[in-house]
């Protein structure tokens, strides 16, 4: 009689896939031509150096190929693309003036709970813009600002803004991110004073709602020297026949002696192209730790790159990568050691199945200034099935004499040696292989607050059912 | 013959980010260089192959090989496809496979061993080298006892002096092949070797390769194993010298429970460039793989390595692992690695594993408080790597040549043999 297989249940989407009729929003047409960005601008009322900077983008856009090397994204079609859709509203501050639909939205998905539990502040995009931006009162009089980065441009901290924006992540970087330099819309803003430490974390969370539209907030975080922020971001959008797409950029700016913690439960619909950036730059002794969690999409790009440009500057990565059936999910990260004695952390986990394929891409960059700095990166892979596959492609660009660079990867199974162990302590062969499964999953969830481990754990959701084969 | 650019060279099969720069190489063969045969060999008259004895046994192999792995039936097909375009409606037009991946499983659906034969420098490199080498040298071991066999590539000034070697190991066979290579004179130049190696059902093949040209000298070690059922294949390279060396070595393991492993080592110093890729594709089931490279960068050398394990779905029990660690002796050298898996199979094991630094703080001051400064700890690393290729060379040309690059390169060098057998 043939061996039964793991059985591991597809992620269960339901509470993520509704939809509301997007028929009165406002949406620009389909397509990128100057007069598009040009538009989105003049909606925005925004400063003439950022209209330069979105027509600039454009060129850039244009001239650039897309890459060869990752999963294919001839799916995605910019002529079908939406990338501006306004929802009827503004952004509001208060939970009982967001319309119905959109309210209804967000609860579904637990924000205004997690905002009433756990949260010194909610941001909460509805396709091209924020509907709802609130932070307590308590984290308002330490100074701290967080608030829509348009809003922001034109605020006090405006000049801020012109002298940080897309200094980190250029509309060089790559297609999309010149993509997002020309169409941009929405986002945060943060700053966090010197010296200023939130004990609760602010939270961003971006719905896309519109049927073939696209995505493009900017995220913009200061973390001033010796303060210290949490921030979470959560995304996720209904289900569609045709491409969506998500191009957003996130620059976190870190000061001396600060730390941020940047967390990251991704879970776009599986017609999504995930094509996001995200960067941070670390001064002398400060640390940045992303925590990742890449569920959704049906193509993935995303690397979050951090760059150490100070004495013991430190980052971490800590990501988990589920890709399915359709899903081919390329996800890693990079970092460059541009200071003395920086380190770096990276530990990643993948699991492929029902075809799904998973791709571990990362770079590690030690400059000659690295002298003393030490980098370790673990990445581990499981393969479900047969069907599916996993690649591990990490690279590493050592220029000084006294670093300390490890590596080490492993790809396989569930091994057969630790469900014996197991249940040679008694503990029933399912039982031992869901322990397994769970347990390489635990690094990345016990990061997260409490209540986005429990959302990544019902994501995965793992039933298993007699033995592997 | 023209100044020649051989572009794509050395490439890893699934590349990354085109700004790191590792993806591949290019070969510039300088202008004015002649094309000339000066190789020496040692190989029994009778292990004297034909001149296709290559191509015969893989296409020998592929008829075998069909008996094991039918071709899909109609049925088969049908199911396929059927399940194909379920998948596509249910998810976003099927999984967006990248081009590499693409690429990977039309190969495998092509069903040929020798479309799926390739050597690690890539096409255009094995084409040129296959074609300044003139006639291969063909040498097919039959069963019975071990054979040795050698072949010696003196660099000869201003000249391109490359050779074509195809090894045939019969069933049962063991070969070991001694390829040396060396520049006696001065001068500048390309030296070359162009290996094809068919390990037939239990063979095991032997190879070990020593460099020690000049750093006038541009070297280019081009290698494709195949490896039939229960056949093992051992190479053991030693890169030490010349301005630009570039080792490509492919490896189809592709009978049940055969074998590959790759040893190297080599030093990097002054301006040289080391340039390696390494990719081995496991086919058969409980197939294995070793790759393990050592290596001490100097001066302001400059050496990339992409290793890559391929677990090509089918492979079940397979395990592949590779192994480097890098020694840096010096500030201004540059490192970069690429260790590679890519796996389509879930019933196998990948590992690989990276150490790259300097002797860590700790043992440096052990070393300072014996006396010794850094710069003698650090001129000790380059010094034991040529030792240790001395004592291990293959046989009494090859170790010559290592003697005679180490005494260029270290004070003193030409006594350690004796103060060993001492």
């Amino acid at each position: 009689m043939p061996k039964k297989r793991t059985q591991v249940a597809d992620i269960d989407r339901s509470m993520y896939d509704f939809r509301y009729d997007d028929s009165d929003e406002e949406k620009l047409q389909a397509g990128l031509t100057p007069d598009i960005v040009r538009e989105i601008s003049a909606k925005k009322d925004e400063p003439e150096w950022m209209l330069e900077h979105r027509l600039k983008s454009l060129e850039i856009y244009n001239s650039m190929p897309v890459s060869d090397w990752g999963p294919s994204i001839k799916g995605l079609d910019m002529d079908n693309i939406v990338t501006y859709v306004k929802p009827n509203t503004d952004q509001k501050s208060d939970w009982d003036n967001v319309p119905e639909n959109i309210k209804d939205t967000f609860e579904r998905l637990g924000i205004p709970q997690a905002e009433r539990s756990y949260l010194a502040g909610v941001g909460a995009q509805y396709d091209s813009e924020l509907v709802y931006h609130s932070m307590q009162d308590s984290a308002a009089k330490m100074g701290i600002v967080y608030s829509g980065i348009e809003e922001a441009l034109h605020g006090e901290y405006a000049d801020l803004i012109h002298e940080k924006f897309m200094t980190l992540i250029t509309p060089r970087d790559h297609k999309f991110a010149a993509l997002h330099g020309a169409v941009w819309s929405g986002g945060s803003f943060v700053y966090v004073p010197k010296g200023t430490k939130l004990d609760y974390p602010l939270q961003s969370y971006f719905r896309l709602n519109a049927k073939g539209a696209g995505q493009f907030e900017h995220t913009l975080i200061i973390v001033e020297d010796d303060a210290d922020l949490h921030f979470i971001e959560g995304c996720s959008a209904p289900k569609y026949n045709v491409a969506n797409l998500h191009a957003g950029a996130v620059e976190l700016f870190v000061g001396k002696n600060a730390h941020l913690r940047y967390s990251t439960i991704e879970n776009w619909s599986k017609n999504m192209y995930n094509l996001n950036t995200k960067r941070a730059i670390v001064d002398e002794g400060g640390s940045v730790e992303w925590v990742s969690g890449s569920f959704g999409s049906h193509v993935g790009y995303l690397y979050p790159m951090s760059i150490l440009n100070g004495r013991k500057a430190r980052c971490s990565f800590t990501g988990i990568t589920f890709a399915g059936q359709g899903q081919n999910l390329d996800t890693g990260c990079k970092v460059v050691m541009n200071a003395p004695e920086t380190s770096t952390s990276i530990e990643t986990k993948s699991i492929s199945k029902s075809g799904g394929v998973s791709t571990f891409r990362s770079s590690v960059v030690a400059t000659p200034k690295a002298e003393g700095s030490a980098a370790s990166v673990s990445c581990q892979s499981l393969m479900l099935d047969d069907k599916s596959r996993s690649d591990t492609i990490p690279a590493m660009d050592i220029r000084c004499k006294n670093v300390d660079v490890g590596h080490e990867a492993t790809i396989g199974r569930i091994g057969d040696d630790k469900v014996f162990y197991l249940m040679s302590r008694g503990i029933p062969e399912e039982a031992a292989r869901t322990m397994i499964v769970n347990g390489f999953a635990d690094p990345v969830s016990k990061e997260l607050p409490l209540e986005y481990a429990v959302e990544m754990n019902n994501l995965i959701k793992l039933e298993m059912e007699g033995a592997i084969g | 013959m023209d100044a020649k650019t051989i572009q794509h060279v050395n490439a890893m099969p699934a590349p990354t980010w085109h700004r790191l720069h590792m993806n591949d190489t290019d070969v510039e063969i300088p202008a004015g260089l002649s094309v000339v045969h000066e190789v020496t060999t040692e190989i029994p008259a009778a292990l004297a192959g034909a001149p296709d004895a290559f191509d015969a046994a893989l296409a020998a192999e592929q008829v075998e090989w069909e008996k094991t792995h039918p071709e899909k039936t109609p049925e088969q097909r049908a199911e396929e496809e059927r399940l194909r375009t379920e998948e596509e409606k249910t998810t976003y037009g099927g999984t967006a496979y990248s081009r590499y991946q693409i690429g990977a499983d039309a190969i495998e659906e092509a069903r040929s061993l020798a479309r799926a034969f390739e050597t690690g420098m890539g096409a255009d490199a094995y084409a040129w080298m296959r074609e300044v080498a003139g006639d291969p040298i063909v040498i097919a071991a039959p069963a019975g006892e071990p054979q040795e066999v050698a072949v010696r590539v003196a660099a000869v000034p201003d000249a391109v002096n490359v050779a074509a070697i195809d090894v045939v190991a019969a069933p049962n066979a063991e070969v070991t092949v001694v390829l040396s290579v060396d520049s006696p004179r001065e001068g500048t130049g390309v030296t070359g070797t162009s290996l094809r190696v068919f390990a037939g059902t239990g063979a095991r093949v032997h190879v070990v390769r020593t460099q020690t040209d000049d750093a006038t000298f541009i070297d280019m070690d081009d290698a494709g194993l195949f490896t039939a059922e229960n056949a093992f294949i051992d190479v053991r390279q030693t890169v030490l010298g010349g301005a630009k060396a570039y080792t490509g070595l492919a490896g189809d393991i592709r009978g049940t429970a055969s074998r590959i492993d790759i040893d190297t080592r080599y030093l990097g110093h002054h301006e040289q460039q080391r340039d390696f890729n390494y990719t081995l594709r496991h086919h058969g089931e409980k197939t294995l793989c070793n790759i393990t490279a050592n290596g001490v960068l100097s001066g302001t050398s400059k050496k990339t390595y992409r290793g890559t394990i391929d677990l090509v779905r089918g492979c079940k029990g397979a395990v592949g692992q590779e192994t480097e660690t890098v020694l840096l002796a010096d500030d201004g050298v540059v490192n970069q690695t690429v260790p590679v898996i890519l796996c389509n199979e879930d019933d196998v094991v990948g590992n690989h594993g990276a150490t790259i630094g300097h002797v860590r703080p700790e043992q440096m001051f052990y070393l300072a408080s014996r006396g010794l400064s850094q710069e003698a700890a650090e001129n000790m690393f380059v010094r034991a790597i040529m030792e240790q290729a001395a004592i291990d060379a293959p046989d009494e040309p090859s170790r010559d040549g290592v003697m005679r690059l180490g005494s260029h390169l270290l004070d003193n060098f030409e006594g350690f043999l004796d103060e060993e057998e001492a």
